[in-house]
């Protein structure tokens, strides 16, 4: 097992590596540079000055390095957009939107869509069943910012319920959530439907209805119990796969999170400030799979006892 | 004449099958089992061969009434339980259990053996859990295996292993009727006999009553002692095990005994099963005056009783 942990920490590492050279070369093969807005025009000789200062006129690999070197003492430099901050303040500014309506949006997502799943699997091919279906498939393939459009549109505009945008009074966070809730949702009540109803169609399961244990206990003590596993480690990438729906929801409800910096770190040509974004989603997005992998070693017997022969 | 074990009168099962698709879908009416009757005497192992998808497994679900009988009735040591719900059935579940082919998926790949095993005691509220864990414990060595397995898994066993976990399962609650579908088809020979050698030791020890469905002749002969021949849904022949070994009458068992393999390759034939029509045309025909007992004459084949414990499908001639 620590083999296995060793040589998962060394790939994590690995994977780091790779992202945050292509990701250096995609940002820098954009055209334009962090000067070239024309809202706030600068000469040619204040733009020179500028980039020497910043380093950006030394070769591209001198520049990798620097970075990463500041990378590894923990320091991303300091964001061009707002200067007075290093980029680590920004950040940890930045979480919290994204982590309470992302977070919210798995947490309260997950159980709901495993009730719907549990529903549907129960009265199969009822109108339960196929309303689970249905919105199961709408969740997974409607895109995140149509949803999202769709969500102001329905809820803000025409009803007038709730405030389309911003960050603020609790009001302002249901809208978000229920974007972000959409994909867990959906997931979750597609796996646990079909989980259920493989089991359920097991040998096993007929067996302990001829012992006599009731249709309840059967479900709740094996049949979930035998769900559960992907259940519980398909969780943690979940989580973490909101950073990247959040690109769509905090630019749609104007939320100033992690999203609403990435796609104006793009724009703005803040290299600093779209590297960290970048390493720290590669990183998160590592640690979960990893997390998770060793979750479902340990949850499963059969991976388990194999592993420590 | 005591009371049998198990009891099937009349019992049959209607599926409604998706004949025409479109908007609106017709349905076929498709009779699994139709009109079956079988009796297991106390302490007796009664065989149930005929061919795939002749409906023994839905008669074997019925008797345990995990499949809900369309009609006829089931009675358990001479109570009639096909009308009974959940609540009404518990009780009678202590009396029945089922041992599948399949002992792979007929376990819990979460649980322990020894949790897996001690399980039905705690279903039915035996004792404490240590006593469940004890009990669990000594019937794992009861089928053959040490009692260092009650903390295995289902997977770390072999086929032959599973499948004693099965039946220590199943018979941990001393029920008094054993319905086995196909338990030895998945395992080779070795393993099978000795499968059918614990089956026959249970049985003994435990006054158990079984009902052995199989496909496997070779199998039935050496351990049952009476068997039932069901041919799309019904039965056609019942006789004592060695009557039907040395005198069947039936087109349809007989065609299933030739077809076990020969012992020597010299005697085999060119193997060719009769068709659903060479059947019906092979039924026998038999004159009401030749019967010992008294039969009504018929146009379809009905179960006639031809000798002592001997009943077969034939048409009655005035
Ligand atoms: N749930 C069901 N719905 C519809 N038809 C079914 C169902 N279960 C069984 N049948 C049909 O009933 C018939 C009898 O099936 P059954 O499983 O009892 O046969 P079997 O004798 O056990 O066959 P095998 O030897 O292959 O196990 C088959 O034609 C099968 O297709
Ligand atoms: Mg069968």
């Amino acid at each position: 097992m620590l083999l296995y942990i060793i040589r998962r920490l060394i790939s994590v590492a690995l994977t780091f590596f790779v992202v945050s050279v292509i990701i250096f070369l995609m940002m820098h093969s954009i055209p334009g540079g962090p000067f070239d807005g024309n809202d706030m025009p600068v000469s040619e000789a204040v733009r020179a000055k500028l980039m020497a200062r910043l380093g950006l006129d030394q070769p591209l690999h001198v520049q990798y390095l620097n970075y990463m070197w500041g990378v590894l003492h923990f320091d991303f430099g300091v964001p061009y957009q707002s200067p007075g901050e290093s980029v680590i303040q920004l950040l940890s500014r930045a979480w919290v939107p994204s982590l309470v309506l992302g977070g919210l949006g798995v947490i309260l997502g997950a159980p709901l869509g495993i009730l719907l799943g549990m529903a549907a699997a129960l009265n199969r091919n009822s109108i339960i069943d196929y309303f689970a279906s249905t919105f199961a498939t709408l969740g997974l393939t409607i895109p995140v910012f149509v949803i999202s459009m769709l969500l102001i549109l329905v809820f803000a505009v025409w009803l007038d319920w709730l405030p389309a945008s911003g960050w603020g009074s609790p009001d302002r966070w249901i809208l978000p959530i229920a974007a972000y809730a959409a994909i867990p949702i959906a997931t979750y009540a597609r796996y646990t439907r079909s989980a259920m109803l493989d089991c359920l169609n097991r040998p096993f399961v007929t067996v302990l209805r001829a012992k006599g244990l009731s249709e309840n206990r059967i479900i709740f003590q094996h049949v979930l119990r035998n769900a559960a596993i992907p259940m519980v480690t398909v969780f943690l990438p979940m989580f973490i796969g909101t950073a990247t729906g959040s690109i769509f929801v905090e630019t749609m409800f104007r939320v100033p999170g992690l999203g609403a910096y990435f796609v104006s770190s793009i724009e703005a040509r803040d290299y600093p400030l779209e590297m960290a974004l970048v390493l720290m989603v590669t990183l998160m997005f590592c640690l979960a799979y990893f997390l998770a992998d060793i979750a479902y070693a340990w949850l499963n017997p059969r991976i388990r006892v194999g592993g420590d022969h | 004449m005591t009371v049998p074990a198990l009891e099937l009168r009349n019992v049959s099962k209607d599926y409604l099958i998706k004949a025409g698709g479109g908007l609106i879908p017709s349905y076929r009416r498709h009779a699994a089992v139709a009109g079956v009757s079988l009796t297991i005497a106390r302490n007796s192992i009664v065989g149930l061969v005929g061919e795939s998808g002749s409906g023994k497994t839905t008669t074997g679900m019925m008797a345990l009434r995990l499949v809900k009988p369309t009609s006829g009735r089931i009675l358990v040591n001479g109570v009639d339980i096909s009308q009974l719900d959940h609540k009404g059935l518990k009780p009678v579940r202590r009396q029945m259990q089922v041992v599948f082919q399949d002992s792979y998926s007929a376990l819990d790949p979460m649980m322990t053996l020894a949790q897996i095993v001690a399980e039905p005691l705690d279903i039915h509220g035996v004792g404490s859990p240590r006593e469940q864990t004890d009990e669990a414990l000594s019937w794992l060595e009861r089928v053959g295996l040490d009692r260092s397995y009650g903390g295995r898994y289902p997977h770390e066993l072999s086929g032959g292993q599973r499948q004693r976990v099965a039946i220590a399962r199943a018979l941990i609650l001393k029920p008094t009727v054993l319905i086995a579908d196909e338990p030895t088809s998945a395992l080779d020979v070795s393993v099978k006999a000795q499968i059918i050698n614990l089956l026959q030791d249970l049985q003994e020890e435990m006054d158990l009553s079984i009902l052995f469905i199989s496909h496997d002749l070779s199998v039935v002969r050496s351990l049952t002692d009476r068997v039932v021949v069901m041919y799309r849904g019904q039965v056609v022949e019942e006789a004592e095990t060695e009557a039907i070994f040395s005198d069947a009458r039936h087109p349809y068992t007989r065609a299933l005994l030739d077809a076990i393999p020969a012992a020597n390759p010299r005697d085999r034939r060119v193997r060719r099963f009769l068709s659903v029509e060479e059947i019906e045309a092979a039924t026998p025909r038999l004159a009401r005056s030749e019967l010992p007992e008294a039969a009504e004459p018929s146009q379809t084949p009905q179960l006639v009783s031809i000798g002592p414990g001997h009943r077969v499908a034939a048409i009655v001639t005035p």
